[in-house]
């Protein structure tokens, strides 16, 4: 049995806005495993990006417990959740995130300025296969070669977690299958926990599980009998 | 390198001309600072280093003729430390190949041959006269310059109705006329005036001042009260007809060197302050501005784990940069300022030297008081920034919120075009960032206003003094009080026209425990050449009991007309007469009272006396006039008035224009900063709104209409406040140069406001315009895809 890296028992998250209460989570019960590819699928507004956040200690949970490998992330300060982003995860969004004024090459550096064990900025890069572009700037790159950045950005401080929220929506199908490509070897050869994102029901066939939400509640966590290389993945 | 801090470098790159034009108005702070500053410590130092090594006396005091061996007395007054004492003449001058006049003023050197021991002339060429020699003087050094004087070179003096010739065997500087005017004039003439010292017994004999003198200078120990030591000298001169004791304060060179440096102290004061304010506005606007942009971007460092710490410290540093471009250009624009300033005031006063110390600490001040402007005008959004929960970082920020107010409801009432709205609507909905604006604009126009009218109250100065009050072409100044019949002999002067003579008298005045020494000045009935005015413009005679005083001396006394003063006149039995203020004149040079002959010589029971004869001439008699009054033994001197009229008028000319200049320039600064900024960040609020509005199908300039608009709006808003606040700090500065020596009045007439109005209205048009351009580049596609 592999190790449980995040666990959440009885997870709410509860927004006040306007004077009405929005239940993004609403007791959520999870357990994650290391190495693990993890794929959360579920409508809009069911509270994935929420529970991500959470796990990313990027937001604080309203009630309930997070521990990250035996580690209670609700107590945390904002300091030591700082820390703990920039010791163990790396996150890669929907829209690339990439400072505009830095080449791809210095986007990287940016996490590798500060993490405590890090690959070279080329190297991440070669992993994404981005080593022919390493000078050029944002603006240079299409979407696709963008989002490989940002991986190579998430990955190259060797995080035990790779946080992914839609990181092929803005993507054709092409490109996306290069960038799901990309975190599939980093979860394969780097053995980092990965959970990502996606819209696109498809893409579940290259998870080892599959939790689907639903208006703020795990629906159903499904185990892949076999994977399939997101090359074969029909968009 | 850091990643960090390379996206530091390359975003302040991409921001240069905001971050230049912030740079620009701190610059102008620290440069008015380091200059002024500069100035101050060059002048002060020089001063103090020049009164200290060339034994600067603390108290002065004249007599008619006292003699020699009341200078033990003197010296044993409590307090003195040393005293000397000498003999002092104005003489009369005739310099070859000078039409004109001259006036010197004679001091006798110690018999021994040695240096006095009190204001010791620093020698700059030759050496002493020799104690025995009878005709050999030494001179100021800008005397000599002014007139091509060399070594050897001789001139003629009339002392005591001789004609004696003089040969120069030095020159010399003193601390105790550093700044050098002659007698009866406002302004220095080095070429018309100058003090020389000649072995005493050359004086002695002329003026019959032998084993007597007629001033008296002595330096103070150190926890003497000046003001009993000068009680005490009256009391032992008034005898030998003392003219009243005083100290430093009331010293011509030093009153003159010490209100200027009292004014740059003032102007490093009161005008960085407002630079340094101005530009953390200007900081804090583009800043908050960028951090705004950069939401996402700050989400994006938390969640790779930068601290607040670094995020707070990268806009901080952003901010910094700016501050340091500002402080490298005020650095070096101010060094080379106080530098080229410091030669202008050792041309100005006459110092031997000029120590002009690069002082490290203002530079330090100004470069840490930028820094600390550059951060407090940062701080609060880069902190707002730091404290940005990194979730809500990343989501893009909701839109502002609109609310219908009654100012909404007024708007929609004035049935405005929607481009006329938008600006409305935009100008309420910041409404701090837009009153800010607004006082930074007013600021430049009130700056302008309040160094503009200088020029106007310059005007009015020369128009009252020269046209209104003083009308003689020149002012013979008499040896000593002559009777009324001196006059007729001044008549027949060749050329002459009109004459009316002046009585000088010198008396102290009080009212209550305020006290001032002057002279008071005795016309007879209807005199038409030298004349007081009131403040309503008209001519106004003291008559019957009445003192006329100026504006200066009832403000310093406290008196209104129809009070009473007490008058102890100096001189003759010294006494003292309860008198009425009769009006109040306007006069801005120097301190005035006023009054009739009659009353003077009922008063002092004798008959009436004059100093001076005021008088008009035929100009085609003037090389003969000059010959006669040269050769005129009870003449000392002679002031010629339409020369001071225009040497003031080209004198003030080139400052003004110069300081009119620069504040001009300061001014547009301040409005490019403010105005460039403000749309630039319009410009990019704003980008995705105004391409709607041309993808809806307005044209380019409608669109246009929108951002400079609104900026112009602003503007237009500054104005009045400007005009208000330059009306109040005109009043500032006015009252900052005034003095017992100049009193400067506030004219601001409506061409001021307007001038001041004008170059910020077309600064500012100029700016928005600049920006503008980037409405007609801006891409609509792009714009309308991008995130934000
Ligand atoms: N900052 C916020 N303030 C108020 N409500 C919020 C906020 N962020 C999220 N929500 C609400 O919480 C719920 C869950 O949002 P979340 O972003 O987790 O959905 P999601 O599953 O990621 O949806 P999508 O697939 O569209 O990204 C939604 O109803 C959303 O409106
Ligand atoms: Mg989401």
């Amino acid at each position: 049995m592999a190790e449980t890296v995040f666990h959440t028992e009885k997870l709410v998250k509860t927004y006040h806005t306007g004077g009405t209460e929005v239940h993004a989570l609403s007791g959520v019960d999870l357990d994650l495993y290391a190495s693990e590819l993890t794929v959360l699928l579920g409508p809009s507004g069911s509270g994935k990006s929420t529970l991500l956040n959470i796990l990313g200690g990027l937001d604080h949970a309203t009630s309930g417990l997070v521990e990250f490998r035996g580690r209670n992330l609700t107590t945390l300060s904002d300091r030591a959740l700082t820390r703990y982003r920039r010791d163990h995860v790396g996150f890669v969004f929907q829209f690339y995130n990439l400072v505009p004024s830095l080449t791809a090459r210095e986007n990287v550096q940016m996490v590798t300025d500060i993490a405590p064990n890090p690959m070279s900025a080329e190297e991440a890069l070669a992993r994404v296969g981005m080593s022919d572009r390493i000078d050029h700037f944002p603006a240079e790159l299409s979407g696709g070669q963008q989002q490989r950045v940002a991986i190579a950005r998430a990955i190259a401080k060797r995080p035990e977690v790779l946080l992914c929220d839609e990181p092929t929506g803005a993507l054709d199908s092409a490109t996306g299958v290069q960038v799901l490509e990309a975190i599939r070897e980093i979860n394969e050869d780097l053995g980092t926990t990965a959970i990502v994102i996606t819209h696109n029901a498809a893409i579940q066939a290259m998870a080892h599980r599959v939790v689907r939400f639903q208006d703020g509640n795990i629906s159903s966590v499904a185990t892949n009998a076999t994977r399939i290389k997101p090359s074969e993945i029909v968009w | 390198m850091h990643a960090l801090d390379k996206k530091l470098l390359r975003d302040f790159r991409r921001l240069w001309g905001q971050s230049l034009a912030i740079a620009l108005v701190l610059a102008c702070g620290v440069m008015i600072l380091l200059t002024a500053f500069g100035m101050y410590r060059a002048l002060d130092d020089t001063l103090e280093a020049f009164y200290e090594r060339n034994e600067f006396a603390d108290v002065w005091a004249t007599a008619e003729k006292a003699p020699r061996p009341l200078l033990s007395e003197i010296v044993a007054i409590e307090g003195v430390q040393s005293a000397e004492v000498r003999v002092q003449e104005y003489l009369m001058l005739d310099i070859p190949g000078r039409a004109k006049s001259a006036t010197g003023l004679a001091l006798s050197l110690p018999e021994n041959g040695e240096m006095p021991v009190l204001n010791v002339p620093i020698l700059r060429s030759g050496r002493l006269p020799d104690p025995q020699a009878t005709d050999e003087v030494l001179v100021t050094e800008p005397f000599a310059q002014a007139n091509g004087f060399a070594l050897g070179d001789r001139f003629d003096a009339l002392m005591s109705g001789q004609k004696r010739t003089l040969t120069i065997t030095g020159t010399a500087l003193s601390p105790e006329f550093v700044y050098a005017i002659g007698p009866g004039t406002l302004m220095p003439d080095d070429a018309s005036f100058g003090v020389m010292w000649m072995p005493e017994h050359m004086l002695a004999a002329a003026f019959d001042m032998s084993g007597a003198f007629n001033t008296v200078t002595l330096s103070l120990s150190r926890d003497a009260s000046e003001d009993r030591v000068i009680d005490a000298l009256d009391d032992l001169l008034s005898p030998y007809g003392g003219t009243g004791a005083y100290g430093r304060v009331d010293q011509a060179s030093h009153a003159f060197v010490s209100t200027e440096i009292k004014q740059l102290k003032n102007m490093a004061t009161i005008l960085p302050p407002v630079f340094f304010g101005i530009s953390a506005f200007l900081v804090n606007m583009v800043i908050g501005r960028i951090i705004a942009l950069e939401r996402a971007e700050i989400g994006l460092l938390k969640a790779l784990g930068y601290t607040d710490l670094h995020i707070a410290a990268h806009y901080v540093l952003m901010a910094g940069l700016t501050a340091v471009l500002g402080i490298a250009i005020g650095w070096v624009t101010g060094g080379l300022s106080a530098r080229w300033m410091a030669a202008e005031y050792a041309q100005y006063f006459k110092f031997p030297y000029l120590i002009f110390n690069v002082s490290y600490d203002a530079y330090a001040i100004s470069g840490f008081l930028a820094l600390l402007t550059a951060a407090v005008g940062a701080l609060r959004s880069a902190m707002g920034a730091a404290r940005l929960p990194p979730a809500v970082a990343m989501s893009p920020p909701a839109p502002p919120r609109y609310k219908r107010t009654l100012f909404d409801r007024i708007l929609s009432r004035a049935r405005l075009s929607q481009p006329s709205m938008m600006i409305w609507r935009s100008l309420f909905r910041w409404p701090v960032r837009a009153a800010m604006s607004t006082l930074g604009l007013s600021l430049a126009v009130a700056i302008m206003i309040s160094v503009g009218f200088f020029s106007y109250s310059m005007d009015k100065i020369s128009d009252i003094a020269f046209n209104q009050s003083n009308r003689e072409d020149t002012v013979l100044l008499f040896t000593k009080d002559r009777a009324l019949s001196a006059l007729e002999d001044v008549r027949k002067l060749p050329g002459v026209m009109e004459v009316e003579g002046e009585l000088y008298t010198p008396a102290k005045l009080r009212h209550g425990h305020l006290e001032k020494q002057l002279s008071i000045v005795t016309r007879g009935p209807g005199a038409t050449l030298a004349r007081s005015i009131d403040e309503t413009g008209h001519v106004v005679e003291a008559e019957g009991t009445g003192l006329l005083i100026t504006t200066r001396v009832a403000e310093v006394l406290n008196l209104s007309p129809g009070d009473t003063v007490e008058v102890e006149f100096m001189t003759g039995r010294r006494e003292t007469h309860i008198l009425r203020v009769a009006a109040i004149t306007e006069q801005f040079f120097g301190l005035g009272a006023y009054m009739t002959r009659d009353e003077m010589a009922g008063l002092t029971r004798s008959q009436p006396q004059i100093s001076v004869a005021n008088i008009t001439h035929d100009p085609s008699q003037d090389m003969a006039f000059n010959m006669a009054i040269k050769d005129t033994p009870m003449i000392s001197g002679a002031v010629r008035v339409t020369d001071m009229k225009a040497s003031f008028a080209a004198t003030l000319d080139e400052n003004i224009s110069i300081m009119n200049g620069l504040f001009i320039i300061v001014a547009v600064l301040i409005t490019v900063g403010l105005t460039y900024n403000s749309a630039r960040i319009q410009l990019s609020e704003r980008a995705r709104e105004l391409a709607s509005l041309r993808i809806l199908g307005f044209s380019n300039w409608e669109v246009s209409y929108v951002l400079v608009g609104e900026i112009m709006l602003i503007a237009a808003l500054a104005q009045p406040l400007g005009w208000l606040i330059g009306f109040g700090l005109g009043h500032l500065m006015a009252a900052s140069f005034t003095s017992d020596l100049y009193n400067i009045p506030m004219v601001l007439p409506p061409a001021a406001y307007a001038t001041a109005s004008l170059v910020v209205l077309a600064t500012a048009f100029t700016s928005v315009m600049v920006v503008r351009q980037r409405v007609d580049r801006l891409d609509l596609v792009s714009v309308m895809k991008t995130r934000e």
